[in-house]
């Protein structure tokens, strides 16, 4: 404990002294070895919240501290609390060993600092509510904070420690030293992230494959700066797979209502050419193929069980694996047969029950996407066979120039 | 020695409060092991009129009136115990 002798008596200016002590903003109490208070100032008596003439010489406690400082709890006469800052010191009062205590209320600076631990738990409350994973770089790229989220997904992933992706860990660091996939785009990560930190760039995104072994996954990557005094940035990734295939199927769907428009477009001019110039012979085409030539009919299912088996390797990416030339073969042979539409759609159907015998579930699945995809193919390509022909014969009364589209 | 009997003033079980409980018993259980002591805890927020009675004027305070002479301890109470003890006005463990 300090030793302090400011207050005792043999001090020469004792009036002066005790001014400056009344016209302190801290309570300053002096208290004998059992605790009787000798003196106190103004403010004491406010900060005790009783008058100092009911104070005075009544026991107040003898200081014992643990270190410099300790909280007391300040009780006033009506009931109500405050919290106190209490510092002591060892003083002599009037000859004798005494104690000078001082007091500073700190009641409204506890309830500033609660209402900010309060308010940043709430902020914490929030972030960590969200399923985006979210990390705060420093302006050296160093991980200050991160969300459960990210936590979650780094320990998913493998980082069960956070060594690689928790706080303290340069992201920079990381990202030069990525391998695989990654490599190709860190360059340009890094740049986007260095642009938005230096604000030549609002923000910086990046979609991203990060597939696991059981499951496709897609990320987009965002990167804005952060707001306030600190430079910094805010990196946060989401999970877009669902987003993207939503995206894939819409985009899908278009992609065939489009097809599906021109074919019908394309069929009616066909069907306008032929009634104008005889050439599709519609008389047999009334009755199914399947019904007036069968042996024709089995011979095209079968190939195009085939060609469904090679658009399926064209989807697990085996190269060279083309229905195409197939298709097109076949749709000459079916305008030969003088098939329709009506016969295309039972040799798809047919193709893809016969595809489909025996094959696993999931193998059945793949069947139909590509059979819906096939079936749009052949019906084009009838089309196309037929308007040439409509086309070659409007040649032959023409001048014969006309090529067969 | 007789008994003693110490009563200790808190104000609802803080952090503060309960720190001031485990030093006090710490203390009972080795420095005044070979005496007869006992701690009463007085909660102020529960027992108002105790305080009133007592005059207390803030928590944690440690009283002390058997043996006597009486003595009123006001802080964190932490720190060295024979220093505490020395202003209880109690012997160590003889």
């Amino acid at each position: 404990m300090q030793q302090f002798d400011g207050l005792a008596p043999h001090v020469t200016d004792d009036t002066r002294l005790r001014q400056i002590v009344a016209a302190s903003a801290d309570g300053m109490i002096v208290v004998d070895r059992e605790g009787r208070v000798c003196f106190l100032n103004p403010a004491a008596a406010n900060i005790l919240g009783r008058r100092a003439e009911d104070l005075m010489d009544q026991i107040f406690g003898y200081p014992v501290l643990g270190g410099e400082r300790a909280e007391i709890d300040l009780l006033h006469p009506d009931g109500q609390h405050s919290v106190g800052e209490m510092r002591v010191v060892d003083t002599e009062w009037e000859g004798a060993p005494a104690q000078l205590v001082s007091l500073r209320d700190i009641t409204e600076h506890r309830r500033a600092n609660q209402a900010l631990r309060d308010a940043e738990a709430f902020n914490w409350a929030i972030l960590n509510s969200l399923s985006v994973h979210l990390a705060v770089l420093d302006a050296r790229g160093t991980i200050i904070a991160v969300n459960s989220a990210w936590i979650e997904f780094s320990r998913a992933n493998g980082d069960l420690d956070l060594q690689r992706t928790g706080v303290g860990v340069n992201y920079f660091t990381i990202c030069e030293h990525a391998h695989g996939r990654w490599s190709d785009e860190v360059n340009e990560v890094l740049e986007g992230m260095r642009a938005v930190l230096e604000g030549r760039s609002p923000t910086y995104e990046l979609e991203y494959p990060c597939h696991s072994p059981q499951e496709e996954r897609w990320f987009v990557m965002r990167v804005v700066p952060l707001r306030g005094q600190r430079p910094g940035l805010v990196i946060s990734h989401t999970n877009v797979t669902v987003q993207r295939q939503m995206a894939r199927a819409a985009s899908e769907a278009t992609m065939l209502r489009e097809r599906l428009a021109t074919l019908e477009r394309e069929l009616v001019d066909v069907e306008r050419m032929a009634q104008q110039e005889n050439s599709v012979p519609r008389r047999i085409s009334a009755t199914p193929l399947r019904q007036r030539n069968s042996g024709a009919f089995g011979t095209a299912v079968a190939t195009y069980h085939e060609l469904l088996d090679i658009a399926l390797m064209r989807q697990r990416g085996i190269p060279d694996a083309s229905p195409e030339r197939g298709l097109r073969a076949l749709s000459d042979t079916l305008g030969f047969q003088a098939a329709t539409p009506r016969d295309i759609v039972e040799i798809h159907l047919a193709g893809v029950r016969s595809a489909g015998i025996g094959a696993p579930p999931i193998k059945q699945q793949a069947y139909l996407e590509e059979g819906r995809l096939m079936v749009l193919e052949l019906m084009g390509y009838l089309a196309g066979h037929y308007r040439g022909r409509a086309l070659g014969r409007m040649g032959d009364v023409d001048d014969g120039s006309t090529e067969p589209a | 020695m007789e008994k003693i009997v110490l009563h200790l003033f808190i104000a609802g079980r803080t952090v503060r409060a309960e720190r001031a409980i485990a030093t006090l018993r710490r203390i009972c259980e080795h420095e005044l092991a070979n005496y007869e002591c006992e701690l009463n805890i007085v909660d102020v927020l529960a027992e108002p009129q105790q305080a009133e009675v007592r005059r207390i004027l803030a928590t944690p305070t440690l009283i002390k009136e058997v043996p006597p002479p009486a003595r009123r301890i006001i802080g964190d109470l932490g720190g060295d115990p024979h220093e505490l003890l020395a202003a209880l006005n109690l012997p160590p463990n003889p």
